[in-house]
């Protein structure tokens, strides 16, 4: 224990990663602190969560109830979470009930008990379960006041981390809310039929938090929490070098087409409609991986048996970089998961690796995931990006889009397209009986770049770019004929397409 | 049906359940918030039967029947050890209780033991 008054305070981490990344490290130890929320959303369990994660260390805690659920009840309901060991209890877990000495002897007589049992057990965390029940049993605000200032007093005293738990909702200034060191709130947000939980820090004294709301899921494993992306990554972990040079895209012509390669990590969204190519284009860059530039695909809509044989089809090359572990495949289903999750788990995959080239397929889950808060999106993905930067990774992902025919293209996700620095688009031109294929780079970003269409064909060794525009000239000529219009330009398509 | 029972609970709804159950079966109940209280209970109005919690504060029931056995005035009422934890990890931390039911129990489990035990407790 730090011997040093003045100095920082010491931490008392919860156990549970994403709160105490949001916490900066987790409570302060000799804090007290209110958690609150309506019914359901995982007050006793966040409580008791600490209380297990924390004896493992030997530690002895404390778990007093007031008018709340009885402790066989709430024992039989944990049992069921993969931290809850029995054999703890009461040696280091105590489940105590002090709504009769509340009853019988007031606040004071709770206080005694607290003081006592935290003493007498050593104990460094006490929950205190219902808290409304000593708010009504005060004879006024002061008396109650009283209360909670004494037991911060035992809590600076003993040492001992104090969570009270309460339904009361809402930034109601309360006594108990301007006393205490700090504030969560729990919640349930309802977007049609689906509901998202979320968790914010309103107050933490004698230190910076993540402010704002984290999406957390009730799990087997207890509170599981994922720190808002774009919060966790206001500032990307380390500063940007602007690495230099090139990375192959994993097709020499479409190399040449955007200026000798792709910036070093950058990001390149390849937008299409589906049956274009994008996936293959996205295999063909990881295809240029080896052990010294480790490749992740982050898959959404392919299942891995899909891409495995996707893989034989048109990129035969990946199959042996998967299998020496120089490609990691992470599929998720896109209707799986919360977006931090998947921020998080894509975080976690890129660091463990050291990952250099990433290929997300494709950016439409993230939206389906932020469908409770689409507006974060945005922030999401910029901060997500931009944190691939300092790293190193350079990023490819792919952007469906709902038009197939046509000069004209829309995106589904708003402007997204201003956050990729380098925007490739795929798309189909009928003409005649024939479907033909064209690709065109709109933008690179520092570079000069070949702004014309090229014709491609997809084969058993994935696109095949044509050389030069002619053939893309001839088809997109003879569109425009058939359409009874001019032929249309590269440059125009650019201005053509509303999302830029 | 007559006796006098004492239900040692800290659990206020707990103790409150088993006295209004004993109560209409015609028991007098008396009851206590802790292990102390409980042992002060039971040396002045000497009930004929325990119910008695395990987990509990200011002496809790391990405690409770260390005590009993060392007091001659209390020693042999039969005593019912609750907990809402296994018997087998209760019975590691203590003895000398005449029967063992687990939270949450049923009415039925309540009065089948107090007639039970009390009919024993006259017999001897």
């Amino acid at each position: 224990m730090s011997e040093d008054a003045g100095g920082g305070l010491e931490r008392l981490p919860s156990g549970i990663a994403g709160l105490d990344i949001i916490l900066g490290g987790g409570f302060l130890k000799g804090g007290l602190y209110i958690v609150q929320g309506p019914p359901g959303t995982g007050k006793t369990t966040l409580g008791n969560q600490l209380c297990f994660n924390h004896i493992v260390h030997g530690a002895r805690t404390l778990y007093v109830t007031l008018l709340a659920e009885y402790h066989a009840r709430m024992m039989q309901h944990l049992s069921i979470m993969s931290f809850f060991d029995i054999s703890k209890i009461p040696d280091q877990l105590t489940y105590l009930n002090g709504l009769r000495v509340l009853h019988d002897e007031g606040l004071k007589g709770l206080l005694a008990l607290l003081r006592r049992e935290i003493t007498t057990r050593g104990a460094s965390v006490l929950v205190l379960d219902g808290i409304v029940s000593a708010r009504r049993a005060a004879e006024d605000e002061q008396a109650f006041s009283e209360f909670v200032h004494e037991l911060q007093g035992v809590a600076v005293a003993t040492d001992c981390t104090m969570l009270m738990l309460t339904s009361g909702q809402g930034t109601k200034l309360t006594p108990e809310h301007t006393m205490v060191d700090g504030i969560i709130e729990l919640s349930d947000q309802l977007t049609g039929w689906s509901a998202e939980s979320s968790l914010q820090v309103v107050k933490f004294r004698g230190s910076a938090f993540l402010r704002g709301r984290h999406a957390f899921k009730i799990t087997s494993d207890g509170i599981v929490v994922h720190p808002r992306i774009e919060a966790l990554l206001a500032r990307p972990s380390r500063p940007d070098t602007g690495i230099s040079g090139r990375v192959s895209s994993g097709i020499d012509q479409l190399d040449v087409m955007v200026g000798g390669g792709l910036p070093a990590s950058s990001t390149t969204m390849i937008m299409g409609p589906s049956g274009t190519g994008k996936t293959t284009l996205g295999l063909q860059f990881l295809a240029k991986c080896n052990e010294a530039e480790p490749g992740l695909l982050f898959g959404f809509y392919e299942t891995p048996a899909r891409l495995d044989a996707k893989i034989a089809a048109v990129c035969q090359p990946l199959r042996g970089l998967i299998d020496s572990g120089a490609v990691e495949v992470r599929w998720q289903p896109p209707t799986d998961d919360l977006l931090d999750a998947y921020g998080e788990r894509l975080l976690q995959a890129v660091h463990r690796r050291k990952v250099k080239r990433l290929f997300i397929d494709g950016l439409g889950a993230f939206k389906q995931a932020s469908v409770i808060e689409p507006s974060r999106i945005g922030n999401f993905l910029t901060a997500l990006m931009n944190e691939m930067r300092v790293l190193g990774v350079t990023t490819l992902y792919t952007l469906e889009v709902p038009d197939i025919m046509g000069p004209t293209i829309r995106t589904p996700i708003g402007d997204l397209s201003s956050l990729a620095e380098n925007l490739i688009l795929l798309r189909f031109v009928e003409l005649g009986s024939q479907l033909y294929r064209l690709i065109s780079v709109l933008k690179v970003r520092d570079s000069q770049f070949d702004a014309s269409l090229h014709e491609y064909v997809t084969s058993g060794k994935g696109l095949i770019i044509e050389a030069t525009a002619d053939s893309a000239q001839r088809i997109m000529a003879g569109y425009s004929n058939q359409k009874g219009g001019n032929p249309l330009p590269a440059n125009q398509l650019r201005e053509g397409h509303n999302l830029l | 049906m007559t006796g006098l029972v004492l239900v040692v609970d800290d659990e206020f709804g707990i103790a409150e359940l088993i006295d209004a159950v004993l109560t209409d079966e015609g028991y007098r109940v008396l009851t206590a918030a802790n292990g102390r209280q409980g042992l002060a209970v039971m040396t002045k109005d000497h009930p004929d039967l325990v119910f008695l919690d395990y987990m509990m504060p200011v002496m809790d029931g391990a405690e409770v029947l260390r005590a009993m056995v060392s007091d001659p005035s209390i020693d042999g009422v039969p005593v019912v050890l609750m907990s809402s934890m296994p018997e087998a990890m209760v019975a590691e931390r203590c003895s000398d209780y005449t029967a063992f039911m687990r939270k949450p129990f049923k009415i039925a489990q309540v009065t089948t033991l107090a007639r039970r035990l009390l009919i024993q407790s006259d017999s001897t």
